[in-house]
C-alpha cells in the first residue's frame, strides 16, 4: 500500500446543492469557503448537481489539473451515489477508495429546520470527512469466481419454470423436491382462472420437460438439509429419502401396483386430499414426474412402524420381475452438491380449516376445502369429475362458497391471500357447470385485480352465480324452518341488502387461505434468509429487489415469498432465473474491500469473535491457534472488530486511524 | 304511506363522536372495522335489530350520534360477546355497545318508549334509593313509562303471579339507607368523563416525559 505522507495529501472538496434539497437549508458556498481553509484542502467547490455528468467530469478534471489525491463529496446518502463518485474518482486516475462521502441531505438538510445550525452541522461533518480521508489507503476490489450450477429448492410451478429457464440457457440445474413427484399445488388444480385452461394440460409438458432435460438433475423425494459456503460457492447437502424403488430401474409400468397384496386401494390418497384411496405402493398421479412408483413404509405390510420386517409375501417384487426395481434395503442417503446460486421456491401450505370451528370443517361431512373441490371436479380425480357429496351419490343442489377462511383475520392470518377470490369464482363456475346447482359466494371484498379477472367476475355474475357481501358467522346443521331440515345452514349478514339471513345448502366450500409452510422457519435458518412477521420469506426490497434475499446468491420465487397466483409466480420464477443467470454469466463476484482481517501475529486464539460473526465467516485454525476470516463471506459489519479483546482484528476503511481522525474532525467544533 | 327524506347532511353529524367513542379504553379498534358483517352474522339478537351491529359500527365511525343512540340495537345487545370473539379485526364490539348505552343514559338520548333503556334507568334509580331492587315496582314502573297499554294486556299473568305469591306487593329496602345515600353522594361527585380526561392527560404527560 503506497500511502502518501501527510505532506503530500491534496484533497478536493465538493458540496452539492442537490437542486434546493440541500441548498435550501445549508449555506453551501459558506461550507465550501470554510472547508477551503482546512489543512491539505487544495480546492473546495459548491455545485448544483454533483451526480450529473458535468459534476463528475469536474472531479475528474480537477484531479489531473490540481494533482488531487483525495476527494470528498458532501451530498446525499452513500447508498445512492457513493458508487457514482467512486467511479468518477477512478476515472480521474485515483484509487476509488481515496474518496469519502458525507451525507448532508438525509442527515442534515432534510431533517433540520434551522439554516444556521444545519450549515454548522454540514461544516462539522465535512471537517470530519476531510480528517478521515487523509488517512485512507488504496484498496483493491477482489473478484471471486461463481460456480455455474444452480440449486432450485422446491418443484412446484415456480421451481419448474426457474429450472427450465436456466437449463434452456445451458446451465446445469439441480431441482430438489420433497414429494415423490414435482408439480406442487398446481398439479392438483382442475382449471386455472380466468382463462379456464386445464391445469394439467399446461403443466404436464413442463413437468416432462424437466424430467427429460439433459441439464436438469431432478432429485425428487429429497430435501435440502444443509447449505454451506457463500455466493458463487455453495455446498448443499441433500437428503434422499428411501422410496424403496430404484429410480434408474423403474420404468413406470405400475405392474407392482396392480399386483400388490392389497387388492383394493385402502389408504387415504394425499394427492386427492384424502378423498380417494391408494395402495401402499403407488404413483401420486398419472402425470407424476419422475414416472417412478413409491412405497409408503407406514402402510406397506413389509414394514411395521416404518421398520423393515419382511413379513409380506412381496407379490410386487414378483410382478416387477427382471427389472428388479424394488429395493427394500434402501435407506436415507445424503448427497453433496456444489452450486453457485440457489433459487428457493418452496411454496405454501393451505390454511387448516379446522382452526375455524364455526365453519364446521371436519364436523359436518359436506363442508369441503377448496383444494378438495379442485380434486372433486377434476376428471382424473377420485370421482372422475362427478361432483357428489361425501356419501358418494347425492348431487348437491345448492352450494355456498365462503371466502377469506384463514385470511384477513387477526385471529388466524392477517393477510389477504390474494388468490381466494379468483379461485372461488373459478370453483363457482366449475361447480355450476358440473351440477347446475345454485351457487352462492360469501365475500368481504371482491378482489379481482389482474388481466381478465374483473371480466371473469362479470361473466360469473351473468351466469347467475349469487354474490353476498358478508363474512359468514357460522355454518350449522340446526334447522329452524322445514326447508332447512337436513341441510347445512349459513348464517350471514347480507351487508348490501341490510338483512341477517339464514341460507340452507347441500355443500359448503371453504376458500382456505395461503400460509407459510409449518417448517418455513427451519428452511429460513438453514438458507440464512429472513422472514417477514407473517412467516413468508423476505425479499431484499419489496419493489426494487423482489426476488433477491439478504443473502447474496439466494433468490426467491413463488408463494414462499407471499401469496400469489400462477401468472405472477411464473413471472417471478423467470426473474429469479434471470438474476441467477446474471451472476453466473458475469462469472465472478466483486467484493467490497471493507472486510475485516486478522493481524496474525497478534491473535491470541481466544475465539471470542467466532460465534459473534453473523455470516459465519470466521473459523479457527487449530494448527496455528489463530482465527481466520474468510474474506468472501465477510460483509464488513465490524462486529468482530469491536469484540476482539486484543484489538487484533482490523477492518479496511474503518481502521483506528481513520475513525479517530473522523471523530477529531467532528469534535474540532465545540 | 308517508315518505321521508333519508339523505344525511353534514349538519346531521355530531362531529367528533366517532373519535370520542374510539378513544375510550377498549373501543380503540373501532377504526379498523372492515364492515364484513361477522358481528351481525353471529349475533343471536341481530334478527330483531333496526340497525345491525355492523351498521352501528359504521354509524359511530361516521359521527351519526343521534341515529345510533336512538336505535334499538345497543339496547338489544345481550352482551354474549360472540361478536367480540369472532371479529376478524379484534374490535371489542360488546364493549362499544356498553359505551354507547352509558352515553345514551348520561345524555338522555335513547328510544324513550323502549322498555330496555327504561328498565336500565329505573333499575339504577331503585338501587340508588333503596339499595335493593323490588321486582314488582320495577316491572310496573317499566311498563308505565314505556308501554302502559301492554301492561294492561298482561293483567291475567300479573294476577296469577300475585295470587301464587310470586309478585309480592311490598317494597324491598336495605337497613341504614342514610349510609348508602352518603356513599352514592361520593359516587356522584366522581365525574367519570373527568376521570377519563385526567387519565388521558396523565398518559400524555408520561409519554412526553419518556420521549424527553
Amino acid at each position: 500500500m503506497d500511502k502518501p505522507s501527510k505532506q503530500t495529501v491534496r484533497i478536493g472538496f465538493y458540496i452539492c446543492h442537490c437542486g434546493s434539497n440541500i441548498a435550501a437549508m445549508v449555506d453551501c458556498p459558506a461550507v465550501a469557503r470554510f472547508v477551503g481553509t482546512l489543512p491539505h484542502v487544495v480546492l473546495s467547490r459548491d455545485y448544483k448537481y454533483m451526480c450529473s455528468d458535468p459534476g463528475q467530469e469536474l472531479i475528474q478534471k480537477d484531479i489531473s489539473e490540481h494533482q488531487l489525491n483525495r476527494v470528498v463529496v458532501a451530498s446525499c446518502s452513500p447508498l445512492l451515489h457513493e458508487h457514482t463518485f467512486r467511479g468518477a474518482v477512478e476515472a480521474g486516475g485515483l484509487n476509488p477508495f481515496f474518496f469519502h462521502m458525507v451525507n448532508i441531505r438525509e442527515h442534515d438538510s432534510w431533517v433540520h429546520t434551522d439554516p444556521a445550525e444545519a450549515t454548522a452541522k454540514a461544516k462539522e461533518l465535512a471537517h470530519a470527512a476531510i480528517m478521515r480521508v487523509a488517512m485512507h489507503k488504496a484498496l483493491e476490489v477482489k473478484k471471486v469466481p461463481v460456480h455455474p450450477d444452480v440449486l432450485v429448492v422446491g418443484g412446484g410451478i415456480a421451481g419448474i419454470h426457474a429450472a427450465l429457464t436456466l437449463a434452456n440457457a445451458g446451465k446445469k440445474v439441480f431441482l430438489v423436491e420433497r414429494e415423490p413427484s414435482i408439480g406442487g399445488h398446481m398439479a392438483q388444480f382442475d382449471k386455472t382462472f380466468p382463462t379456464l385452461d386445464c391445469a394439467a394440460c399446461i403443466l404436464t409438458p413442463k413437468m416432462s420437460a424437466v424430467g427429460t432435460h439433459p441439464n436438469i438433475t431432478l432429485l425428487s423425494y429429497s430435501e435440502v438439509t444443509k447449505l454451506d459456503g457463500y455466493v458463487g460457492n455453495y455446498t448443499a447437502t441433500v437428503k434422499r429419502k428411501p422410496r424403496y424403488i430404484s429410480e434408474d430401474k423403474c420404468t413406470g409400468c405400475q405392474e407392482c401396483i396392480a399386483n400388490c397384496v392389497y387388492k383394493e386401494p385402502k389408504f387415504p390418497d394425499e394427492f386427492n386430499e384424502g378423498l380417494g384411496k391408494r395402495k401402499p405402493v403407488y404413483i401420486p398421479f398419472p402425470q407424476a414426474t419422475p414416472q417412478v412408483v413409491v412405497i409408503d413404509p407406514q402402510t406397506c405390510l413389509n414394514f411395521r412402524n416404518g421398520e423393515l420386517t419382511g413379513k409380506c409375501k412381496k407379490s410386487c417384487v414378483a410382478a416387477c420381475g427382471d427389472k428388479e426395481a424394488i429395493d427394500f434395503s434402501q435407506t436415507e442417503t445424503f448427497q453433496e452438491l456444489k452450486v453457485g446460486t440457489v433459487i428457493v421456491t418452496t411454496g405454501f401450505q393451505a390454511f387448516d380449516a379446522k382452526r375455524m370451528p364455526q365453519y364446521g370443517y371436519g364436523k359436518f361431512p359436506n363442508v369441503y376445502t377448496a383444494l378438495e373441490i379442485e380434486r372433486l371436479v377434476n376428471t382424473s380425480g377420485p370421482t372422475a369429475g362427478h361432483v357428489v357429496l361425501r356419501d358418494g351419490k347425492t348431487e348437491p343442489r345448492s352450494i355456498g362458497i365462503i371466502h377469506c377462511v384463514g385470511s384477513r383475520d387477526k385471529k388466524t392470518n392477517r393477510w389477504c391471500s390474494r388468490v381466494c377470490c379468483m379461485f372461488s369464482l373459478k370453483l363457482a363456475h366449475l361447480l355450476k357447470e358440473h351440477t347446475g346447482a345454485e351457487v352462492y359466494n360469501f365475500y368481504i371484498d371482491m378482489r379481482a385485480p389482474g388481466k381478465g379477472y374483473e371480466e371473469f367476475y362479470d361473466k360469473l355474475l351473468e351466469e347467475g352465480v349469487h354474490f353476498i357481501r358478508g363474512r359468514v358467522g357460522e355454518v350449522t346443521d340446526w334447522a329452524r324452518t322445514p326447508d332447512e331440515e337436513g341441510k347445512l345452514v349459513i348464517r350471514v349478514e347480507d351487508t348490501l341488502a341490510g338483512y341477517v339471513r339464514r341460507i340452507p345448502f347441500d355443500m359448503v366450500v371453504l376458500a382456505t387461505g395461503l400460509e407459510p409452510h409449518a417448517d418455513a422457519q427451519d428452511v429460513r435458518r438453514m438458507l440464512n434468509m429472513s422472514c417477514g412477521s407473517e412467516g413468508f420469506f423476505l425479499e431484499r426490497h419489496p419493489k426494487l429487489a423482489p426476488v433477491s434475499t439478504f443473502t447474496e446468491g439466494i433468490f426467491l420465487a413463488g408463494c414462499c415469498q407471499g401469496p400469489r397466483d400462477i401468472p405472477d409466480t411464473v413471472a417471478q420464477a423467470g426473474a429469479a432465473a434471470a438474476e441467477a443467470l446474471a451472476l453466473i454469466d458475469k462469472g465472478f463476484i466483486e467484493q467490497e474491500p471493507n472486510t475485516a482481517f486478522i493481524l496474525e501475529d497478534e491473535c491470541c486464539g481466544c475465539k471470542s469473535c467466532i460465534p459473534l460473526c453473523p455470516y459465519t465467516a470466521i473459523t479457527f485454525d487449530a494448527a496455528n491457534k489463530k482465527a481466520v476470516i474468510n474474506e468472501a463471506l465477510c460483509k464488513g459489519c465490524g462486529t468482530c472488530v469491536a469484540a476482539c479483546p486484543s484489538g487484533t482484528i482490523v477492518q479496511n476503511l474503518f481502521d483506528d486511524e481513520e475513525i479517530f481522525s473522523e471523530i477529531e474532525g467532528v469534535l474540532a467544533h465545540e | 304511506m308517508k315518505i321521508e327524506r333519508t339523505i344525511k347532511y353534514e349538519a346531521d353529524r355530531v362531529k367528533g363522536f366517532g373519535d370520542e367513542v374510539s378513544s375510550v379504553p377498549g373501543c380503540e379498534k373501532l377504526q379498523a372495522c372492515i364492515q364484513c358483517g361477522t358481528c351481525s352474522g353471529v349475533c343471536p339478537l341481530s334478527i330483531y335489530m333496526d340497525y345491525s351491529p355492523r351498521q352501528v359500527m359504521a354509524m359511530v365511525r361516521s359521527d351519526f350520534k343521534n341515529e345510533v343512540l336512538t336505535s334499538h340495537t345497543v339496547w338489544l345487545c345481550a352482551s354474549c360477546y360472540q361478536c367480540t370473539v369472532d371479529c376478524p379485526r379484534e374490535i371489542r364490539i360488546t364493549d362499544i355497545m356498553y359505551e354507547l348505552k352509558q352515553r345514551a343514559l348520561q345524555e338522555g338520548i335513547y328510544p324513550k318508549k323502549f322498555s330496555i333503556p327504561v328498565l336500565a334507568k329505573e333499575f339504577y334509580k331503585m338501587v340508588y334509593r333503596y339499595g335493593r331492587v323490588s321486582e314488582n315496582l320495577l316491572a310496573m314502573t317499566m311498563f308505565l313509562k314505556s308501554s302502559p297499554l301492554e301492561a294492561l294486556k298482561m293483567w291475567r299473568l300479573g294476577l296469577g303471579l300475585i295470587l301464587r305469591g310470586r309478585f309480592p306487593l311490598t317494597l324491598e329496602k336495605i337497613k341504614r339507607r342514610d349510609e348508602l345515600g352518603r356513599m352514592m353522594k361520593v359516587v356522584d361527585q366522581v365525574k367519570i368523563n373527568k376521570l377519563h380526561d385526567e387519565l388521558k392527560q396523565a398518559r400524555q404527560h408520561v409519554a412526553a416525559r419518556s420521549q424527553a
